[in-house]
């Protein structure tokens, strides 16, 4: 590739072929180094660390081999809390899948002001979680929370709900919350998919007598497979991992009700002071998530 | 008559549409309301929609009485400094994965899509013992570090299949007429690749900006707080919780979000398309 015209490399004796590659390596060294210190040492450390019985303040511990893992797998509260985290990843997921084709077929519609239609839709889903937290915090509130007079007022309750504080009550606002933040993801993915359907197949379709119902089944859906299952692999992901929106709007109460493995992590790690097993739980959680992780990486090798 | 019925139907579907969109967005509108009513006016019994009085008085008490100006200036600095450091990595890193060839290119490929699934919590505990080990516990250096454990993958992977999207053929013609190789990148792939480094920039900015977990972990003094915590931090201590200054809180916070969405909105529907749906 090397052209005659440029001064003549300093003679290295390097073909320029490797000389290239040089060049390639160099400019991906950065990168490298900043992963292995920030990425694979920790990920490491981290399966290390599940290896002692550490106390967090003075970060000193013993060697305890597989014993954080025994206790782990005999404790009740560590299958809760894996429980609730499929709870919350199932219910979640399923409204923002189910939500966002819906919303997205509406918004692929000639509607009008269509573009602020579907800018003010996304907008949940680049908001700061703090914020999302915040304002449904105070939807939910029991005494002034206008999502209880609303219900009241409209006679679907004659009492408030506690939205938070009992269960399954907190589990289903958790689920709410999670799918209205999260559910513009699948919008802007499917309508992206959306365009690209052509439209000669619905004008046949509909030529043969579909109604829209049986286009939808027989047209729609099946073009939008393919993307709906990269969807899936990602949001089960990043829905499984959640932290921050659990942590904010429930703290994993009532107890722990609403308690998922990341919850536990931090629980174990900064409340309850025990750095072992807290790095128990996170390599379990992770074991757990690296079913999908392949799943989602073979998706993507094609 | 059919325009009639044509037109009625169009009129219905509208209704039907922006009902839905004015539903999912009643959350935000709220919020803004509950900021501008006076204190007094949110324990009504019925609250009344819009306010009977309007007030600024709970944005001038953020910005007098709490240290909200100083989490802004923290996560503003966190968001600019995480970002340049992450753009400017992953531009040359993913330059590197799309134009040269070397042993190990694809599982480095690989590993970056793999880190970027990687959950937070995985990582933290090493972190903050690493953090405070090297003497970085509790500064805003500490959580630029950790943010790029997140956003730098993220930006790699999009950064990469923006750039796969170039054509070798400028690149080549480039060289052809005498530049050398990083001459080439400078001055034809850059160019060619600023919409989709501007993409990424929002992005990781964006990430930057919300993230708390981290923050929550690493920093605990109010000097070096980021907007997330720190807000949350004025819930907790707070005797009784004053809403209408956390929502006017809420709104500072999105301020930066809202100029993104109307100014650069492009930029950030393109980097859906690069980063989500093509996976």
């Amino acid at each position: 590739m090397e052209s005659s015209t440029r001064p003549a490399p300093k003679d290295t004796g390097l073909s320029p072929g490797t000389r290239s590659s040089m060049l390639g390596l160099m400019l991906i060294a950065p990168t490298v180094l900043v992963f292995c210190a920030v990425i694979v040492y920790p990920l490491i450390s981290a399966i290390y660390l599940s290896l002692f019985s550490i106390y967090t303040p003075t970060m000193e511990g013993d060697w305890a081999g597989l014993s954080n893992y025994k206790v782990l797998i005999q404790s009740g509260e560590f299958w809760r809390s894996f429980g609730n985290n499929l709870v919350w990843t199932v219910g979640t997921l399923t409204l923002q899948i189910v939500f966002g084709i819906l919303v997205a077929l509406v918004l692929h519609q000639n509607l009008w002001f269509r573009s602020l239609a579907r800018s003010l839709v996304l907008f949940p889903y680049f908001l700061s979680t703090v914020v999302a937290v915040l304002v449904w915090r105070w939807l939910f509130n029991d005494l002034y929370g206008v999502l209880n007079h609303f219900l009241m007022w409209t006679r679907i309750i004659d009492m408030p709900i506690d939205w938070l504080g009992t269960m399954p009550n907190a589990m289903i606002s958790m689920i709410l919350v999670g799918a209205w933040k999260y559910f513009p993801f699948v919008v802007i993915a499917v309508l992206a998919r959306l365009q690209t359907i052509p439209d000669e197949l619905y004008e046949a379709a509909t030529i043969d007598g579909a109604g829209p119902v049986a286009r939808f089944r027989d047209i729609t859906l099946p073009q939008l497979r393919e993307v709906l299952v990269v969807i899936i692999l990602l949001r089960t992901i990043w829905d499984f991992k959640e932290f921050d929106l659990i942590y904010l709007l429930t703290g994993g109460g009532p107890v722990i009700s609403t308690q998922t493995l990341p919850l536990m992590v931090y629980k174990e790690a900064f409340a309850l002071n025990q750095m072992g097993s807290a790095s128990a739980v996170a390599v379990m959680m992770m074991l757990f998530m690296l079913v999908f992780m392949f799943f989602y990486l073979r998706k993507a090798e094609d | 008559m059919a325009g009639q019925r044509s037109f009625a139907r169009k009129l219905m579907f509208n209704a039907f549409a922006w009902t839905i969109v004015l539903v999912i967005v009643f959350p935000l509108i709220w919020m803004i309301l509950t900021s501008l009513k006076p204190q007094s006016e949110l324990f009504m019994i019925p609250p009344g929609f819009f306010p009977e009085q309007v007030t600024f008085e709970h944005y001038w008490r953020l910005l007098t009485e709490t240290p909200f100006l100083t989490y802004l200036r923290n996560s503003t600095v966190l968001a600019t400094a995480t970002t340049l450091i992450v753009i400017i990595i992953a531009t040359l890193g993913a330059h590197s994965l799309t134009r040269f060839a070397y042993p190990g290119r694809e599982f480095l490929a690989r590993a970056v899509l793999f880190t970027y699934l990687l959950p937070s919590v995985v990582l933290i505990l090493p972190l903050y013992f690493l953090m405070i080990n090297v003497g970085l516990g509790n500064t805003l250096a500490s959580l630029v570090i950790a943010y790029t454990t997140f956003a730098l993958p993220y930006a790699l992977w999009l950064l990469r299949s923006f750039m796969a999207g170039i054509p070798d053929d400028l690149e080549a013609a480039a060289m052809v007429d005498g530049a050398s190789r990083m001459r080439a990148f400078v001055d034809v792939i850059l160019p060619q690749a600023l919409p989709g480094i501007i993409s990424t920039a929002l992005f990781t900015a964006i990430l930057a900006w919300n993230e708390y977990l981290y923050a929550l972990v690493l920093v605990n003094s109010d000097d070096v707080r980021p907007l997330t915590t720190g807000v949350m931090s004025m819930l907790v201590t707070s005797f009784n919780i004053e809403w209408s200054l956390l929502m006017a809180a809420s709104v500072m916070m999105s301020v930066p979000l809202i100029f993104v969405f109307v100014f650069l909105q492009r930029y950030l529907t393109r980097g859906f398309g690069a980063g989500a749906v093509k996976g």
